[in-house]
């Protein structure tokens, strides 16, 4: 935590001032959205929540679902 | 159509890309030696040569639209609904490849360089320097890519040369032995990872020059690259064995063997510089894809001020996207490999296919839709 919040305090300061000056607006939502995602997995990772990982999603899909994998040896 | 992109690349400088990208993927053909165990350096043939009509459809399906990336010509070819799906597909896997690969360098350090040191500030520190160097375009990289690409070349080739006498030819014996789904496994990885993964280069291929001659350059720096993965397989086979297969990192593990009259050993901090500098510099290729793929996307007209939040991102998920080594040799050596396989060997293809026939994009007086 000590890290992370003085991070994404730069992070706002380099890209914020420069997108407003040239009123770059929807640059400036992607950003924010971007942000936001970043921050919030950034927190959960540092408070020790547990990230659903999208391998797994995948790995379930396919290997188990449809089937789709290599024997074991 | 406004392009993000306003750098512009050289035919020699397309196929260093190319090549250190391929060289890049030099630690994960460990993937493949536990399936092909000696045989392993046939394996990195076979995909060679199942890889290489592929990866010519991808240069010339960039070739065809000059200037544009797959994102825009998904719009052209499938429309905006089903285009914008297969580019978010493509997103997907460069955003998953891209953490695979940082993870991999969280891994290298932590179980063998500097085993005291958080896994998390290894991430960080890596993934930041690669949002630097993406921040710079890609006339940046393509100018260094000569330096990484000499660099991985010169440390294959001297500590193959330094092991000569502790290589032992007999350890490729007997041949074929090993079952077919074994070596087919094998070669799928090779298709799927080191050569396949080259499809990143369709958001870069379409900014090199006119006179880039892009074909002939894209192949050359595929087979380099594949010249320089045969050669650590050969020294990896030819030293260990069938022990190979027991190591973790058998690269490491077959230099740790250098020992030209007890002054030059150690040597495994060469092949561990190596891999930094071409798994960075793979990173950086898949990093710079993903921005301007989402910012292609999006319709913005730069990726800066996408690059540090992505970056973070990204750490979290190359944190936490595996449980363990284990975890991801098991999900990369199945799902991973093939879930991308419609995006590498289908849909390029396919595109061109559809581009041909619909005489795309000459069939509107010329111009570009």
């Amino acid at each position: 935590m000590i890290f992370l919040l003085p991070v994404y305090a730069i992070i706002l300061i380099i890209n914020v001032p420069g997108l407003i000056k040239r009123k770059e607006w929807r640059e400036l939502i992607a950003f924010f959205v971007f942000y936001t995602i970043a921050f919030v997995l950034g927190l959960m990772y540092v408070l020790d929540i547990t990230i659903p990982s999208p391998m797994k999603g995948l790995n379930c899909l396919i290997s188990d679902l449809l089937g789709l994998k290599y024997p074991k040896y | 159509m406004t392009n993000i992109e306003k750098g512009r690349i050289s035919g020699p400088q397309l196929l260093f890309l190319v090549s250190g990208f391929v060289q890049g993927s030099v630690m994960l053909i460990d993937f493949a030696v536990g399936m092909a165990e000696k045989q392993t350096w046939m394996v990195i043939l076979a995909g060679l040569l199942v890889s290489i009509p592929f990866v010519i459809s991808y240069a010339a399906l960039a070739k065809r639209f000059p200037g544009m990336n797959v994102i825009q010509i998904n719009d052209i070819i499938y429309g905006r609904i089903l285009g914008k799906l297969l580019s978010i597909y493509y997103i997907f896997f460069l955003f998953i490849t891209l953490s695979f690969n940082i993870r991999d360098v969280g891994e290298l350090y932590t179980i063998f360089l500097m085993p005291n040191t958080p896994f998390i500030f290894f991430l960080a520190v890596f993934t930041a320097t690669c949002a630097y160097a993406v921040s710079r375009g890609i006339e940046v990289l393509a100018r260094i890519s000569y330096l990484f690409v000499i660099t991985g070349i010169f440390v294959s080739i001297s500590t193959t040369i330094l092991l000569v006498d502790k290589m032992d030819f007999s350890n490729f014996l007997p041949l074929f032995e090993l079952p077919f789904i074994r070596i087919f496994q094998g070669i799928h990885i090779m298709v799927s990872i080191p050569f396949g993964e080259t499809i990143v280069f369709l958001m870069i291929i379409g900014y090199t020059n006119k006179d880039g001659n892009v074909i002939k350059n894209t192949l050359s720096g595929l087979l380099l690259g594949a010249f320089s993965l045969f050669i650590v397989a050969v020294r990896n086979t030819a030293v260990l064995g069938i022990t190979q297969t027991i190591w973790t990192a058998p690269s490491f593990q077959s230099t740790r063997l250098i020992d030209i009259g007890t002054v030059l050993t150690r040597m495994d901090f060469l092949v561990g510089i190596a891999q930094t500098v071409l798994i960075f510099f793979k990173c950086c290729l898949f990093f710079y894809a993903l921005l301007l793929a989402v910012s292609e996307i999006l319709g913005l007209k730069s990726y800066m001020p996408l690059v540090l939040p992505l970056a973070g991102i990204e750490v979290i998920i190359a944190a936490t996207v595996f449980q363990s080594p284990l975890d991801h040799a098991e999900i990369t050596q199945n799902a991973g490999i093939i879930y991308s396989l419609p995006l590498m060997l289908v849909i390029p293809p396919l595109t061109l296919l559809i581009a041909k026939i619909r005489r795309l994009p000459e069939s509107k007086g010329g111009k570009v839709t």
